[in-house]
């Protein structure tokens, strides 16, 4: 037994004669049939779409009979008795009927209900009792060929000169000029996807049809137009993935509706599952898609695929160069590319009143990133299976948001052509990182003046040295000019340690200074060896004043990291700080620390810094990297903290233990470069070219 | 003719210690530089010296502490500190031990000199 799965679009009285028996149709007052149960395609050939709106007569085989039979409903109030209808295989299908009259409520005659049963006699198979099963029934199709008129023009004065491929394109061209005006449910649930009957009026049939069997409808088309009388014209197809030997009849509307041609497919469901099943998983997906979080579009590519082929057939390879060559393929798609549905979430981000506003060609996604359409077509030419990247999306209402973009390719050899959108809103995501990272920058700069405060005796009497040997020198000078006979020799030697003397004040100056500006980091390949002996500059004389040992081992021929110069150094130069620290109390022989550059086992960058001090609490350990965690008295125990989030967004990690001897050992572990994408990351970069690169590598 | 007056220089910055020499020379004035306090202290066994120029932060042996080592010797060297030291107390510290003059880098010729000349002319300026 069938059960019921009622849309709720449908109303339910509609749903109760869906499932009858028996033939039900409903006429209105003027006898122009209303609705046709599906028991009624069955018992006479044709599909509801195609003969409502007919008058009672014209599908009678004795129209005077009929006309009797109608002015005897009208006085009783019901009538019974036999009838001969015309159905759609060509015969008479003669049926036992009763037909009601309807009321509404002001008393005047608003319908007339007809049920019929094959008559005993006739010459047809029996119903049998059963509902009419979906299976069964039509996919039937109303279509407009008008807009196609040129090609049937072309096709009727090529036919018999023109070369079978020349005909099949023309064929093909003549279904995509021609427009859908309505089809029958069971066509839009076969080929309609999630978009429903309503979306389909007024598209191209093509955007429908199974590619394999376009050509074969335009020439159906061609035959129904050509057909006199304006019978049937049929053609048995192979299965076609959707419909098991499934039997196509073309056939003219009539004369009142010029250009207008039925199309009807008997077959069954080419899928072993039942179609309650069926329709019970497509209604959850429709909802599921339907109500989707995320944004999705389906777009039907179908004529870019083709000119695709078609440029690689011409030996075309490097796609990227062809379109910065041809910018114009890159409009025709923005401008040709339908949208052919949307969901729920859809609407909403692009804010828009309905479906409607959003299904039109997808140039609009794009108004605001142009280039990102581009790579959409690269990434589809190159046989990718999705791309995805970070864009700007302007809104119906003016808006700019940021979205990462997705978009899913149709796996070739598919029936139908469809590639779907997804984009996802990520604008206050990208608003809070940026404010994180501007904090995070801030907080790092903040670390970085308190750590030259500590270097700050340092630092003046670093720079104040060379400057006192500049005066000196200078002075010594004017007194060897103010001699009788000036010591030019000697003037140009003491002129010469001047330069060097100044030279030495300035890259101080600027070593400082680099450390001291507030600038955006700027993420640029290094060598970790060069990092850390700049960093050991800073400390030099710090060291030398405590008499610390510095040991260093630089590994040789290590791969480069991508990171920030001024913020590497921040962290090394804050550990070689702490290791000072660390040992300055000790006895002589303790005072000493170790800096080291390796390789780890996973090839990334490691880097560790070693004192011989009393080393970590125990309870220490697990919080030293906490942020205002400080074992100093004038410590603010930000220190280590920044180290860590600095690390981190260089995709990184820092950690601390005790060495076996006694004293601390710090390692970082920084990835290789090439092995992290990690530019914006440590850039803050707003979306853009450089983040989608980052993005297409990771 | 007089031996002339030579003068030790302490300090472990090169350039200064060159400039500081071309100086005293171009003055008149003999002088032995030394990169730290222990080379100095080792090259008095052997020299002899009117007036030492040390300066105070130095790795190993400090300023301060090469002025208490003589101190605590009762050496008499007149002492010269030419320093970028700022620090008030280290400065009083260096006065109460006998430091002639407190010089701070960059320091001007004529001061130096002056100083230089004051310790050696008094005629305090030669070893016992």
């Amino acid at each position: 037994m069938t059960a019921v799965l009622l849309d709720p679009r449908e109303h339910d009285e509609t749903g109760i004669a869906e499932l009858a028996s028996e033939s039900v149709v409903v006429f209105d007052p003027h006898g122009k049939i209303r609705y046709w149960n599906p028991a009624a395609e069955r018992l006479f050939g044709w599909p509801a779409l195609t003969v409502q709106g007919t008058g009672l007569t014209e599908l009678s085989s004795s129209p005077a009979d009929e006309k009797r039979a109608w002015s005897r409903l009208l006085q009783e109030g019901w009538w019974q008795g036999r009838v001969g209808r015309r159905a759609r295989h060509g015969g008479i299908v003669f049926a036992d009927v009763r037909r009601h009259l309807r009321y509404d409520a002001a008393g005047e005659h608003r319908d007339t209900v007809e049920f019929a049963r094959p008559a005993a006699t006739a010459d047809i198979p029996q119903a049998g009792g059963h509902p009419i099963s979906d299976r069964m029934m039509a996919a039937s199709w109303v279509i407009d060929v008008s807009p196609a008129s040129e090609i049937v023009a072309r096709i009727t004065a090529r036919v018999g000169v023109a070369n079978r491929h020349e005909l099949e394109d023309l064929h093909c061209r003549l279904v995509e000029a021609s427009r859908i005006v309505e089809v029958n449910e069971r066509s839009a649930r076969l080929v309609g996807g999630n978009r429903g009957r309503a979306l389909m009026a007024g598209q191209s049939v093509a955007a429908f049809w199974p590619l394999a069997s376009r050509s074969m409808l335009g020439a159906l088309i061609v035959e129904a137009l050509g057909n006199e009388h304006g019978g049937q014209c049929r053609r048995q197809l192979a299965s076609d993935g959707i419909l098991r030997d499934p039997l196509v009849s073309v056939w003219r509307a009539g004369d009142e509706r010029p250009g207008h041609l039925f199309i009807a497919v008997n077959g069954a469901a080419d899928d072993d599952r039942s179609y309650l099943f069926l329709r019970a998983s497509e209604a959850r997906y429709r909802k599921l898609v339907d109500y989707m979080p995320i944004a999705l579009w389906q777009v039907d590519a179908s004529h870019m695929g083709k000119i695709y082929a078609g440029l690689r057939a011409d030996g075309i390879v490097d796609f990227e160069r062809y379109l910065e060559e041809h910018p114009e393929l890159v409009d025709h798609a923005a401008a040709t590319v339908p949208v052919t549905d949307v969901n729920r979430r859809a609407i909403e981000l692009v804010g828009g009143a309905g479906v409607q506003d959003l299904i039109r060609p997808v140039g609009y996604l794009f108004d605001a990133s142009p280039d990102s359409l581009r790579r959409v077509m690269i990434g589809r030419f190159t046989g990718k299976k999705n791309y995805s990247e970070l864009m700007k999306l302007r809104t119906l209402d003016g808006r700019v948001l940021d979205v990462r973009f997705s978009v899913t390719y149709p796996e070739p050899r598919l029936e139908l052509d469809t590639t779907i959108f997804s984009l996802e809103d990520v604008s206050d995501r990208l608003r809070m990182e940026t404010q994180l990272r501007q904090l995070q920058a801030d907080f790092s700069h903040a670390a970085r003046v308190s750590m030259l405060g500590e270097l700050a005796s340092s630092i003046a009497h670093e720079v104040n040295q060379p400057l006192a040997a500049i005066v000196t020198n200078a002075e010594t000078s004017l007194r060897w000019l103010a001699r009788d006979q000036p010591d030019i020799d000697k003037v140009e030697q003491l002129t010469a340690r001047i330069v060097a003397s100044a030279r030495r004040a300035d890259e101080i100056v600027q070593r400082v200074r680099g450390m001291a500006v507030n600038q955006a980091p700027d993420p640029v390949e290094l060598a970790l060896n060069e990092i850390v002996q700049e960093s050991l500059l800073f400390v030099r004389h710090e060291v030398e004043m405590r008499s610390v040992r510095v040991t260093t081992s630089c590994a040789r021929g290590l791969p480069s990291v991508i990171g920030d110069r001024i913020q590497l150094q921040q962290v090394i130069v804050n550990m070689l700080i702490n290791a000072v620290q660390a040992v300055e109390g000790c006895d002589e022989p303790r005072r000493e620390i170790t800096i080291a550059t390796a390789t780890n086992d996973r090839g990334d960058l490691l880097c560790t810094v070693g004192d011989r001090g009393p080393g970590i609490a125990t309870d220490h350990l697990d919080r030293l990297f906490e942020g205002f965690f400080t074992t100093k008295a004038a410590g603010m125990g930000i220190g280590l903290a920044l180290c860590r989030s600095i690390v981190a967004a260089h995709g990184g990690d820092v950690s601390a233990s005790n060495r076996p001897g006694g004293g601390a050992e710090f390692r970082v572990v920084l990835p290789r470069a090439g092995s992290f994408a990690a530019a914006g990351d440590i850039a803050g970069e707003a979306p853009g070219p450089f983040a989608a690169q980052a993005a297409r590598s990771a | 003719m007089p031996e002339l007056p030579t003068v030790a220089i302490v300090d472990d910055d090169e350039a200064v210690r060159e400039a500081v020499e071309e100086l005293l020379m171009v003055s008149g004035l003999a002088c032995h530089t030394f990169a730290g306090a222990a080379s100095f202290l080792a090259a008095r066994t052997s020299c002899r010296f009117d007036c030492l120029v040390t300066d105070i932060r130095m790795p190993g042996m400090s300023g301060i502490e090469l002025i208490e080592y003589l101190h605590d010797q009762g050496v008499h060297l007149p002492v010269i500190v030419l320093s970028s030291v700022l620090d008030q107390q280290v400065r009083a510290h260096a006065l109460s031990l006998g430091v002639h003059s407190w010089l701070t880098k960059p320091v001007s010729d004529e001061r130096l000199l002056g100083a230089i000349a004051a310790v050696i002319g008094d005629g305090a300026g030669s070893e016992q």
